[in-house]
């Protein structure tokens, strides 16, 4: 029998707000985050966004960080996030802990990359922002805001970067190399990924709809959000009540295409069967799906097809948040693992707002939301190159 | 119960002959601060439309993954999990120099779909039609030390059977002039190379494995306490005593604030220990500790210690190698200790 891990803390910034209070009002309320472009400075106005609703230089007075320092907004969204975990874990404790912070990103410092670009190769002028780019180079900002961490590490698997990152936690944590992790992740909105992802035409113009028969695309989003996860005994040592159990996980790969999934979800279905196997769950036990539902045409139908090979005729409730929130790429796992958990402890399902037409190749259409009891939600995170992972958490009583 | 790990074969694609242990013997000394890997013909290995349509670091990360996979009898591998400090950092930099030089408008996809750090694992679980664990870590100079330890503990629980842990970085020149000026780059006394280094781990030795890897420490912002704490676990978890390790392989690089961190905790740590580098040879990237190992594994397979690694003057070739432990650090904020040993060690 596997040691159990406890979720402490969690903490969260999207565009549907900072913090869980504000998260789930907005969840709760049906209010989303999806507005045109304000703050990244783009000529593609045309495409809706899911913005942090904080510039930098608000972030920067909110954490006590100087304005004029070299602190990319990656790292001042996953400083906010990963504070409200620690708080709530009552961290730092009385500094006996081995504590690690493990951190999804792909973009990085790209928004100071893409603004100085020219100014990188042509003269030394913003030279300061050229170590700032890389992903490592986030998570030390972020671990050196706080001066806790005597492990860090940085996960970069696009999409799913900070639901993986969640997994390498339990990982360092069964195998003893931490007492405490902090796990999951940070990503802006850039104009490199906007375009980017224009060039593979996936992004809506409208406000995106996910599972819908009529569903045009995505709406790019931002983000942070960590865990802090512990083992039992660590967490009655240190006196805080677990959230949750993170009770299963499972990585597969897709192994089809680098930018779109299997006709039949096959990554999506082994990630999802690999975590019901680790967490000991029956399908039947699942009771909300927090959907990875990127609202593109691609995406929805292998994804929705994989659960249905995995559920049969009784799928549980399933949305996709990202119709709240955007898709805050990197962070979307830890965004999303968050709003499980929400749902966990408040007994709610997440609507997955703006569905009208149910896709015809699925058996099953996206819940209305409302109350429940479930006692297990599953969430799934999948990136580019298809990278998919699944993590379940569950009660504790 | 914990398991064995292994590497059962490694390969490299450097500034060194590729595919080629001929360092050992016959190493090649660039000149100049910026060199770039030596590629072999992948016409004899790709066909032409997948040269074509692969930048080099993935011809390189493709061809190195396919080799050690045949070499170790793993057509598919149990994870993949790959190291990258910028991952494709060539596509990505023609996407950023388009997009600050021409704007939004006249954007191409191709060099976006390959500019993602996990791009380089995704390729080769496609090309193996390999479904199991996948994984990308980017960490600046400790991205191959997080893909080790997470292949290493999985391999140590008995979650997979074999793992296949790649450490990819190119260096264009663009981003060489970038990382000069950020004062990583171009310093005299070392010079800027590139990683491609695949490895298959399993928990079984197979037919004639490199060397057994006893264990991973990773640390940040350690101090020596932390360090001396790492380093005694690491001895105890693995049952070998400092003083049964032959040398220390460490990742100076002829920069003095890289190469002093070594000079003050060398002597503390490991005091008397004859110390080995390897940066002289590959050079320094992000993920140059990867090439580190190589070179460790293939000495302690093949026996000895070429006079040309060790640090100082006058190092003379050892026979008979049993135990090498490499320690790197990056900034002097993350730390890395390896352990690796010899099969009959």
């Amino acid at each position: 029998m596997q040691e159990e891990i406890f979720v402490t803390g969690a903490g969260v910034i999207s565009a549907i707000g900072l913090g869980r209070q504000a998260t789930l009002a907005a969840l709760r309320e049906g209010r989303d985050g999806i507005a045109p472009v304000r703050y990244l400075k783009t000529s593609r106005v045309e495409f809706p966004v899911g913005e942090v609703k904080f510039s930098n230089e608000e972030m920067c007075r909110l954490l006590g960080v100087p304005e004029a320092g070299v602190t990319t907004r990656t790292s001042l969204m996953g400083m906010i996030a990963a504070r409200e975990a620690l708080e709530q874990a009552r961290l730092p404790g009385d500094g006996g802990e081995r504590v690690a912070l493990i951190s999804g990103t792909t973009v990085g410092g790209m928004d100071k990359s893409e603004q100085y670009y020219l100014d990188f190769l042509e003269n030394d002028s913003r030279n300061e922002y050229i170590s700032a780019h890389d992903c490592g180079a986030c998570t030390e900002m972020i671990a050196d805001y706080f001066g806790l961490f005597s492990m860090v590490e940085t996960i970069s698997t696009a999409c799913s970067s900070a639901a993986n990152a969640i997994m390498t936690g339990a990982l360092l944590l069964r195998a003893g190399r931490a007492d405490v992790v902090v796990a999951g992740g940070s990503e802006c909105i850039t104009k490199f990924h906007l375009n980017g992802f224009n060039t593979l035409m996936i992004l809506d113009r409208e406000p995106c709809r996910p599972f819908d028969a009529g569903r045009a695309g995505l709406n790019l989003g931002e983000g942070a959000a960590y865990l802090v996860l512990e083992s039992g005994a660590s967490a009655r040592r240190r006196g805080v009540v677990p959230l949750c159990r993170l009770s299963g996980y499972a990585n597969a790969s897709d192994a089809f295409h680098q930018t779109a999934s299997s006709p039949g979800g096959d990554g999506a279905y082994l990630s999802m069967t690999g975590a019901l196997a680790t967490a000991g769950l029956a399908p039947g036990e699942i009771g909300y799906i927090n959907a990875h539902g990127t609202g593109t045409v691609n995406n929805d139908l292998s994804e929705g097809l994989a659960i249905q090979r995995v559920f049969g005729e009784r799928v549980p409730p399933v949305s996709s948040t990202k119709a709240f929130t955007g898709h805050a790429t990197s962070a979307a796992g830890g965004v999303e693992a968050v709003i499980s958990i929400l749902a966990l402890r408040h007994g709610f399902i997440p609507p997955n707002l703006r569905f009208s037409t149910p896709m015809p190749e699925l058996s099953f259409a996206p819940a209305a939301g409302g109350s429940a009891a479930p006692r297990h939600v599953l969430s799934n995170s999948f990136g580019f190159g298809g990278n998919d992972t699944s993590l379940i958490f569950s009660k504790t009583d | 119960m914990t398991r064995e790990v292994y590497i059962r074969a490694a390969r490299q694609i450097s500034v060194q002959l590729p595919l080629s242990e001929g360092w050992m013997d016959a190493p090649l000394y660039p000149e100049g601060p910026y060199a770039r890997a030596v590629d072999p013909d992948y016409r004899h290995y790709f066909a032409p439309n997948v040269a074509r349509r692969l930048g080099k670091l993935l011809k390189r990360a493709l061809l190195t993954s396919r080799l050690v996979m045949e070499e170790s009898g793993v057509s598919r591998p149990g994870a993949i999990i790959t190291g990258t400090g910028l991952g494709c950092i060539e596509n990505t930099g023609i996407f950023l120099d388009a997009l600050a030089r021409e704007g939004e408008g006249l954007l191409q996809p191709t060099h976006f779909m390959q500019s993602t750090h996990n791009t380089i694992s995704s390729l080769v679980a496609i090309d193996a039609r390999c479904h199991g664990y996948n994984s990308t870590y980017a960490h600046k100079g400790a991205s191959f030390e997080c893909a080790l330890l997470d292949a290493f503990l999985q391999l140590r629980e008995g979650r997979v059977e074999t793992a296949l842990v790649g450490a990819h970085d190119e260096m264009t020149p663009d981003y060489f002039v970038l990382l000069k000026r950020a004062g990583y780059l171009g310093h005299a006394g070392g010079f800027s190379g590139e990683t491609a280094a695949s490895m298959m781990l399993a928990d079984r030795p197979g037919d004639g494995a490199l060397c057994r890897l006893r264990g991973v420490e990773l640390l940040y912002r350690p101090g020596a306490g932390g360090l001396r704490r790492a380093l005694d676990s690491l001895s105890r978890e693995a049952g070998v005593g400092l003083d049964e390790v032959d040398a220390v392989m460490v990742g100076a690089n002829g920069h003095p604030p890289n190469d002093r961190v070594y000079g003050e905790a060398c002597p503390l740590l490991f005091p008397g220990k004859p110390l080995l580098r390897y940066k002289h040879l590959f050079g320094e990237s992000y993920t140059a500790p990867a090439l580190g190992a190589y070179a460790a594994a293939t000495c302690l397979h093949r026996q000895r210690l070429p006079a040309h690694l060790f640090a100082g003057e006058g190092g003379v070739e050892r026979r008979g190698v049993r135990h090498l432990l490499l320690y790197n650090h990056f900034e002097n904020k993350t730390h890395s200790l390896v352990l690796l040993s010899a099969c009959g060690g």
